[in-house]
């Protein structure tokens, strides 16, 4: 087998990004099918919070970019 | 004999491995040549392709504002619609809520320049002749630093030195605790440009990244990689996505950090 170890450090942040991101999505879809009128509001601070989740994962890929050299 | 033939298709395939690599690396990387036409240009010592990129993109920026622009007409129409509604969704939507009213309109032209100079060059990098500058840490590093800079010296000019570290000190918080708590506070707003810069720049630099590697699999494959093309559109219309949405995360979380030191918590 060839390849990095990197890779499944990859995987592995893709894992909890995912995780968060769903959770995200999942309570502003809900608070946007009980609350319409509240969507543009909820839109803003889902952007933050998966921007924020994101950032982690983003931080881990970065990791994972330099332990491929 | 059937070991030196699978021998000979490993080191095919590391060969062609190692020719993918170098595609990849050679359109993500900087370099001082641009070869928008199959025709390399050499570009002086002074100006890397990434450089030209942010020249050109500003270029574009003023002549959109400038020339294609027109405030003066009574009813706006065309693009000029389209220019106000994002400047509209700056100012409205990210500056006014979280720098306040009397503030927002005041810093409402840097968050505006924020949002379409990283908007056009990711527009660019999406689009053939141009690489990508966003994807390099440079750029978005220099990008951070205007905001950290806002966040330090437009604090200290709004709150006064004093009141800018007293930022740092939470209140209902015992004395022993804050010790520990506040250079963990003002590390923070290092952490908090570091975290923008990386964002922007991870995310346009992974785009590009999947875009070729997926490209790539017809060099690995063949033919028989030829419904991938299909998947490059989609991510191809996913880094459009991409694309506005971190023009306007950066934006947004620029205002809400300049936000938090401009108006600390009493």
């Amino acid at each position: 087998m060839v390849g990095s170890i990197a890779a499944v450090g990859a995987g592995l942040a893709a894992i909890g990004a995912g995780l968060g991101i769903g959770l995200i999505g999942y309570s502003m879809l809900q608070g946007m099918a009980r609350q319409p009128e509240m969507a543009p509001k909820l839109m803003v601070n889902m952007l933050i919070a998966a921007a924020l989740v994101e950032g982690v994962a983003l931080f881990a890929l970065v990791i994972c970019f330099m332990g491929v050299k | 004999m059937a070991d030196s033939l699978t021998t000979q298709a490993t080191d095919l395939a590391a060969a062609k491995m190692a020719a993918v690599n170098e595609f990849i690396m050679h359109h993500v990387a900087d370099s001082h040549e641009w070869a928008p036409f199959g025709k390399a240009i050499a570009l002086p010592s002074f100006l890397s392709v990434h450089g030209l990129m942010l020249v050109i993109g500003a270029t574009i920026l003023v002549m959109t504002f400038g020339l294609i622009y027109r405030h003066k007409d009574p009813v706006p129409r065309g693009l000029t619609c389209l220019l106000e509604m994002f400047v509209l969704l700056v100012r409205n939507q990210i500056a006014m809520p979280f720098l306040g009213e009397k503030d927002g309109r005041r810093m409402a032209p840097l968050f505006c320049s924020f949002f379409f100079f990283i908007l056009c060059l990711n527009l660019m990098s999406i689009t053939p002749l141009f690489p990508a500058a966003t994807a390099n840490i440079n750029v978005t590093g220099a990008l951070a630093l205007v905001t950290l800079g806002f966040m330090f010296i437009g604090g200290m000019v709004k709150n006064g030195v004093l009141g800018f570290f007293k930022a740092f000190t939470p209140h209902g918080v015992p004395w022993p605790l804050l010790i520990l708590l506040a250079p963990l506070e003002f590390l923070g707003v290092f952490i908090k440009a570091a975290a923008l810069a990386i964002r922007l720049f991870a995310n346009m630099l992974a785009g590009h990244i999947v875009i070729f590697a997926l490209i790539s699999l017809l060099v690995m494959f063949g033919f028989a990689a030829l419904p991938v093309l299909a998947l490059v559109v989609l991510v191809f219309f996913l880094e459009l996505l991409v694309a506005f949405l971190q023009a306007f995360i950066f934006t947004l979380l620029s205002a809400i950090f300049i936000g938090q030191l401009y108006h600390p918590e009493h």
